[in-house]
């Protein structure tokens, strides 16, 4: 039983870590907006992608 | 709302507008794509001529709104992007970076779907020198970056503006405090979680059998760990309830009376008691821990607060966001004749300012210079232009019709009438004695009653076994803690408010909730409450053929009863383009004469078309007669000479409102009826609403409806206030609990308890029932939290509770009444109410122009 005297604060130190990612998160305000996040992963990534074009087609 | 297909088997009135899907209506911009206006049809255009608007439709179409659409507009206010380049807006509402860019926040109108997001969020690729750009699509917030550099700021507005959606500056400090709050508030919660997560886990090696006889070194070695973990629980977590009970403590002590003691006193003795008990039973390693149950209490609390506070965002933001539309901008003219666009905060008495028609009147003045019609409906409730020339005094706030009009400055800013009644309702926001809540209420006794069973338990156990008296009473102390109790109110209200929100209702305090049962008096303005706040044909007496003549003369007018006539006559089918008009004759302040298919028409006063026409039909004498009695704004037409109708024109009342005053009054509530109308038009409402003609006061000014309710709540009546409107602002703000209804101007919406985003008095009495219901929960879980205390009490005093019994129950209750407070159905919205009329300040103001 001794091994808990090593790995509770092993344990505690993963604990540590998790609380230090989420004060990270939500200090740099990613609580802040949980809706936006769940409609944008609909939009697809085509930022890399040469921009739209800008000019008018000619429909007319 | 989703089919915005070119095939669309719908045809006018009812097709999707193919921008914002709202149904086009009779009058559609352009030919299938049919549009509601050319906002919506010319941003339509941009899209699809910037390629972009195939992405957009799709991606409208397969995500769900967060907001209702509304039809758009694609210009931007010149004076409103004159101030975003100002180095007065740039040094106060932006925050310069390391790297010389600037950010800042916009509110948005019109963002609602996945498609506006793609589309906001595009700015960077499309507008060079955005670095960032970040849309919260609830809160309708952008946060932008932008390389000064490069860009200014107005001309991103101008972009978005484009596109369909009008940037209001956020003018609060960056950052915001409430966002602050909130982030402290999420942090605590997190760790107090955290840790309590942590110390059950060392809580359930006791449970399991871990104990100091046979495992001396790891049970010692875990209860310190538990005592470790736990402090900062206590004096870092617990803090929020230490400080609010002790200010109660302390309150109670000075008025020597124990109802002052709130929820949170209670509380904090539990978590002080339970942790002072378990941290001497870990130092002398003898009796029980409660590590466990304190922690998970202090969390479980803390994470109700939360979502309290968090409910209450999107009402906050909405204050800021109209406070954000007041102008800050306005154009001075100068000695030589050059116009400049100035801060407001820089302009003097004497000073003459411009305002061209279609904006807003930044001053009180009097006219100098240009004939034009103002609307003060924001200011006084008159839904009726009026006439302004050189001499006549015009107050900030009132929206400049029809021709530009040059004003001697007498009072700018903080000194205008809007100004002090803004300033008004700020002192007397804080002026006002707050509510004490139902929770809190009980709390006092609470303490007592929790007092007393210790004492008892004390007495019990010495008298039976004198060395585990204390034993019971710090369980009796621990399992009595309120955590069921503590939740009770916070969650049904956080839950209510979201509920609230998503049928727009915003509910700005709990407090507000809670009044809104006791009512007991209901007092209503009439312009743009029980009516629809804008001119329309209410009634007329003759040929119908003479109208649609009439019409097709007025299409050319742009008199706002000519709008209100055009409007009327429209239907399917028929085309006022088909009619030929000649000969157009408009007369001044008369009316306006011509010829429609060879046939002579005139259309206006109904003197002036007496004199134009004999003899005057007895009929029509007799209708003119009751229209003038009703208080509506007659108008006559003429064919060929001969008086062939007359019309009436008035603010309509709403078609549901005399059904929800019925119901109303059905709930034992007195309804009465103010205005600054006139009080013919007041007493001719009151009539057709069943509201009895002592209850029905027209004429009446601002102080005075203030006056009024004032009255009405020395009386020992409980009034809510029911308006829109500058004039109403204070009337809100004195009143039980102020509502006001959309369409409803800025001043009147930061006075106001509630605010409402729908048309029409339908939420009204949603709200009246969903405030019922809250309170129905609460009770509910205010009863289910005493009946575990007293249990858990009992069990205490019969020596019954162990840390794992305890450890066991406490989660238990708080469930029975988070559960109990998710499954409420307060503010759920009826089927089809998606439907009925959504209402932006955007449109109120286009009708209003």
């Amino acid at each position: 039983m001794n091994v808990l005297f090593l790995l509770v604060p092993v344990a505690l130190l993963l604990a540590s870590a998790g609380v230090a990612a989420f004060l990270w998160a939500a200090r740099s305000g990613q609580f802040d907006d949980v809706e936006t996040p769940a409609v944008r992963m609909l939009i697809d990534d085509e930022n890399e992608l040469p921009p739209a074009p800008r000019t008018k087609p000619s429909n007319e | 709302m989703s089919a915005a297909s070119h095939n669309a088997p719908v045809s006018p009135p009812d097709a999707p507008c193919a921008h914002c899907g709202l149904p086009v209506g009779p009058h559609p911009v352009g030919d299938d794509p049919y549009f509601c206006c050319t906002g919506c049809a010319l941003v339509y255009e941009t899209l699809q001529a910037a390629g972009f608007g195939e992405t957009y439709y799709r991606l409208r179409d397969v995500s769900p709104a967060s907001a209702p659409a509304c039809p758009v507009s694609t210009e931007a206010d010149p004076l409103l992007l004159s101030e975003l380049d100002s180095e007065t807006f740039l040094a106060e509402h932006t925050r310069l970076g390391d790297d010389g860019t600037r950010a800042t926040d916009l509110f948005l109108d019109g963002v609602h779907c996945a498609a506006c997001v793609w589309l906001v969020e595009r700015l960077p690729f499309e507008l060079d020198g955005v670095l960032e750009a970040r849309l919260d699509l609830p809160r309708a917030r952008l946060s932008v970056r932008w390389d000064p550099a490069r860009v200014r700021l107005s001309e991103v507005a101008a972009w978005l503006a484009r596109v369909g959606y009008q940037a209001h500056p956020a003018r609060t400090e960056p950052g915001g405090k409430r966002t602050e709050a909130e982030r402290r508030l999420l942090v605590k919660m997190g760790v107090s979680w955290a840790l309590a997560g942590n110390v059950m886990l060392l809580a359930l090696a006791f449970y399991t059998g871990l104990d100091l006889t046979r495992e001396p070194g790891l049970a010692r070695a875990a209860r310190w760990l538990s005592l470790l973990l736990a402090l900062p629980a206590v004096v870092y977590g617990g803090s929020e309830f230490f400080r609010r009970a002790w200010a109660s403590v302390r309150r109670a002590a000075r008025i020597r009376s124990l109802r002052h003691l709130h929820m949170d006193t209670p509380i904090a003795l539990g978590i002080l008691v339970g942790f002072g008990h378990s941290a001497w039973a870990t130092v002398t390693g003898r009796g029980d821990v409660w590590f466990d149950s304190i922690t998970v209490l202090i969390a479980a609390l803390l994470t109700a607060r939360w979502l309290q506070l968090r409910s209450r965002r999107l009402a906050g933001d909405a204050t800021d966001r109209l406070l954000a539309l007041i102008p800050t901008m306005v154009r001075r003219v100068d000695r030589g004749g050059s116009v400049a666009v100035v801060h407001a905060a820089a302009l003097h008495p004497g000073d003459l300012v411009e305002t061209p028609p279609g904006e807003v009147i930044p001053v009180d003045g009097i006219v100098e210079e240009g004939t034009s019609r103002v609307n003060n409906a924001v200011l006084t409730g008159e839904s009726r232009p009026e006439a302004v020339a050189p001499g006549a005094t015009v107050t900030a706030g009132a929206t400049n019709l029809s021709a530009p009009l040059r004003i001697r400055v007498q009072a700018a800013g903080e000194d205008t009438r809007v100004g002090r009644l803004l300033a008004w309702v700020r002192d007397a926001a804080t002026r006002r004695a707050p509510v004490v809540l139902m929770a809190d209420r009980v709390g006092g006794y609470f303490v007592l009653g929790v007092l007393t069973l210790a004492l008892l338990t004390a007495a019990l156990w010495l008298y039976l076994n004198p060395a585990s008296a204390p034993l019971h009473v710090v369980a009796l102390l621990v399992i009595t803690c309120p955590c069921a109790l503590g939740m009770a109110t916070p969650l049904a209200m956080a839950v209510a408010a979201g509920k609230a929100a998503r049928a727009g209702i915003f509910i700005k305090s709990d407090e507000a909730t809670e009044q809104l049962t006791t009512i007991d008096c209901v007092v209503l303005d009439k312009t743009g409450t029980v009516t629809e706040g804008a001119l329309s044909l209410v009634d007329f007496e003759g040929d119908p053929e003479a109208l649609d003549l009439a019409a097709a003369l007025e299409r050319h007018s742009n008199h706002p009863l000519a709008a209100a006539l055009v409007r009327a006559r429209a239907r399917p089918g028929f085309d006022l383009e088909a009619w030929m008009t000649s000969g157009l004759e408009a007369v001044a302040g008369k009316g306006i004469q011509g010829f429609v298919d060879g046939r002579a028409v005139a259309v206006g006063r109904p003197d002036w078309i007496a004199a134009l026409t004999s003899p005057c039909p007895a009929a029509s004498i007799q209708a003119l007669a009751a229209y003038a009695a009703r208080g509506l704004t007659p108008v006559a037409v003429a064919v060929d000479g001969r008086m062939a109708a007359t019309l009436a024109f008035g603010d309509r009342i709403r078609e549901d409102a005399k059904d929800i005053l019925d119901g109303l009054k059905g709930s034992g509530k007195t309804i009465y009826l103010l205005s600054g109308d006139h009080p013919g038009v007041v007493r001719a409402v009151a009539e057709t609403l069943g509201i009895a003609p002592e209850r029905a006061l027209g004429g009446v000014g601002p102080e005075e409806k203030r006056a009024f309710i004032e009255r009405l709540r020395n009386d020992g009546r409980t009034v809510a206030m029911v308006g829109d409107g500058v004039n109403d602002a204070a009337a809100l703000q004195a009143a039980d609990a102020g509502i006001a209804v959309h369409g409803g101007s800025t001043a009147s919406l930061v006075a106001a308890d509630v605010f409402m985003t729908r048309n029409g008095l339908r939420p009204l009495a949603d709200l009246f029932a969903g405030a019922e219901r809250v309170m129905r929960v609460i009770r509910r879980n205010l009863g289910l939290s005493l009946a575990y205390n007293l249990a858990g009490a009992t069990a205490a005093m019969a020596g019954l509770v162990s840390p794992l019994v305890a450890a066991v129950a406490m989660p238990i209750s708080s469930l029975v009444v988070v559960v109990s407070s998710m499954a409420q159905r307060s503010f759920i919205p009826r089927p089809g109410d998606e439907a009925a009329g959504t209402d932006t300040l955007e449109n109120h103001r286009k009708r209003a122009a």
